[in-house]
């Protein structure tokens, strides 16, 4: 079944996930940086493109991730 | 004998006969099967994209006839609908393929004795935008078995004219169906492509005649669908997801330009007041240098609200390029991205081309927010020519006459930074506080230049990094503007600033009216 687009955070770029801003239970609204990916040597805030509460991070620091990528599941 | 006194109401009746024969397309089937396809029928695109009631057809009743008794029974119309209508009330010229007529493929004439005026040569002519629904597979091997030879593929006959619009008339192409051959190549003789995804797909020749001749199995969507044009080769700008929403965009894309060079581009009414101070703007940039931020933020924030219209917003992402307002004018706008590196690369170059051209062509103000590390560099930037791509860019640069103004937000490096700049014409450079800029990078460049002190050193990593010291603490712009003059504003004021800068270049804008010296390249 296809995923409601609204309720996960994908990655709009590839890189190296350097931080991550949020946890299980963090309310976030559109435009939050939520994952800050690490690529050609910039740091580069990942923003949420939905809004709600987070119910899973699938990303780790250190992990290497691909554009399209899904990075937080929402509730 | 006496004179026929009746009226022409029977011949009337024959005109209006003869339209509904040709209203009919291709037939029934052909309409449920480009339906079945997800696609729109030519007509019902025109609907869409015509201002409702003003599309006026011309040659409508060309098309092959079937006689009994010398008695019409049926007329199959030319594989193309095309016409005159309106967009926001000002008129264009709209030829759209009609796939439901021999896969919307060729048999055309034009050129014979007594044969109408194409519709390219109406929109020379007429000096009216010319827009393309393509839905056509060009070219069929079956005409060679219809006229018993074959022929030479002198096509750029009736192609020419098409490439003189480009240097009078904005050129749109919208893709809405598999096209092959000469139309696919069509959709590039333009000033703004679209396509729409899964319905449409473009290669000058599909996966039949790559098996022929490379002899692998491709699909038609592989080969030339959406991911393919609108990310890895940038052969079409936009991508829409339905053809009313590729229509939309064929609309708002000529709505910032004039309907020819000869014309200023229309402004429009805006709620926006050109004194707006944005308040975020003095945060946006991060001060840590590693950190990076949206391109589009800068450019939406300055803009009429809601006016920027991205072109090629999946291709080239170093650089955001498209239309936009500053108090109802419309202007060219670009920044670089760092979301994507901001670094130049061929592809993001060529956006710069284009959109400068365009600008150029059609007399339009060009605003570009500048965060520019240079060139890309690496191996992958070597084997795409960047040097060539630089030195075509900086030449367009140059060769350019339209007002510019140049922000610059953040780095100005190399030959790229100075793509950013014109020594000619009405040119304004404003700086933000947290610029900075050098003909290279100091921390890439110290080594270079004092290789020979920093080896000598008894600490060599100490040395370097007291040069890099010392040269850092001369980076200010300020340290520039006490020498040079350079302007450095609060990036708050930007909007209020570019919107003046805008108004001041309409006289100049209506001085340069007329086709410009240096021809449009898409």
């Amino acid at each position: 079944m296809p995923e409601d687009p609204g309720k996960v955070v994908h990655s709009l770029l590839s890189g190296t996930v350097c931080d991550i801003l949020v946890s299980p239970g963090s309310v976030i609204s559109v435009g939050d940086e939520v994952i800050v990916v690490e690529a050609m040597k910039m740091e580069i805030p990942v923003e949420a493109t939905a809004a709600g509460t987070v119910a899973e991070v699938l990303v780790t620091i250190g992990q290497r991730i691909a554009e399209g990528d899904r990075l937080l599941v929402l509730q | 004998m006496s004179a026929d006194r009746r009226d022409w109401l029977e011949e009337v009746g024959e005109l209006e006969r003869r339209r509904e024969m040709v209203a009919q397309m291709g037939g029934p089937e052909g309409v449920v099967r480009q339906h079945s396809q997800g696609k729109l029928t030519v007509r019902e695109r025109l609907e869409l994209l015509a201002d409702p009631g003003s599309f006026r057809e011309f040659m409508g009743l060309m098309g092959h006839g079937a006689y009994e008794a010398h008695e019409l029974v049926k007329l199959t119309p030319k594989a193309a609908v095309d016409g005159f209508c309106r967009i926001d009330g000002r008129k264009v010229v709209v030829t759209g393929g009609d796939f439901t007529v021999r896969g919307g493929s060729g048999g055309s004439s034009h050129g014979g004795l007594g044969m109408e005026l194409s519709a390219s040569r109406r929109a020379y002519e007429w000096h009216v935008p010319y827009i393309r629904l393509l839905d056509a597979a060009g070219g069929s091997v079956r005409t060679f078995e219809e006229l018993g030879r074959t022929y030479l593929p002198d096509g750029n006959s009736f192609t020419a004219p098409e490439v003189h619009l480009l240097r009078i008339v904005p050129v749109v192409s919208a893709v809405l169906g598999s096209v092959a051959g000469l139309p696919a190549v069509d959709a590039c003789i333009s000033h703004f492509n679209v396509m729409v995804k899964g319905t449409s797909q473009l290669f000058p020749g599909g996966p039949p005649v790559v098996k022929a001749a490379l002899g692998y199995d491709v699909t038609k969507e592989e080969l030339g669908g959406f991911e393919m044009h609108t990310t890895q080769s940038g052969v079409i700008d936009n991508l829409a997801d339905s053809e009313e929403e590729a229509l939309g965009m064929v609309r708002r894309f000529l709505s910032y330009l004039p309907s020819n060079v000869w014309e200023v581009a229309p402004r429009q009414e805006t709620e926006d007041p050109p004194s707006r101070r944005e308040e975020h703007l003095v945060s946006l940039i991060p001060r840590d240098r590693r950190r990076a931020y949206d391109g589009h933020k800068i450019i939406n924030a300055v803009v009429d609200t809601g006016s920027f219209f991205e072109i090629a917003p999946r291709y080239g992402r170093a650089r955001v390029t498209g239309l936009a307002r500053m108090n109802g004018y419309p202007v060219g706008v670009m920044a670089n991205n760092p979301m994507f590196g901001a670094s130049t690369d061929v592809a993001a170059g060529e956006k710069v081309m284009r959109l400068v051209q365009l600008c150029d062509t059609f007399h339009l103000p060009i605003i570009s927010f500048a965060d520019e590390p240079g060139f890309m560099v690496g191996l992958e930037s070597e084997k795409k020519g960047i040097e060539r791509a630089g030195a075509r860019m900086l030449i367009t640069t140059v060769d350019s006459q339209m007002p510019w103004a140049t922000i610059v937000v953040g780095q100005l490096y190399g030959v790229a930074g100075q793509c950013h700049h014109r020594p000619s014409g009405m040119f304004q450079r404003y700086a933000w506080p947290s610029a900075n800029w050098g003909s290279m990078h100091i921390e890439g460049g110290v080594f270079a230049a004092y290789r020979r002190e920093i080896e000598a050193a008894p600490d060599p990593e100490a040395k370097r990094a007291e040069i890099e010291g010392r040269l850092k603490a001369l980076a200010s712009p300020f340290r520039t503007a006490e020498a040079t003059g350079q302007d450095i504003v609060d990036p708050r004021d930007t909007r209020p600033l570019l919107c003046e800068f805008v108004e001041e270049a309409q006289p100049i804008l209506r001085a340069q009216l007329g086709p410009t010296a240096v021809p449009y390249r898409p």
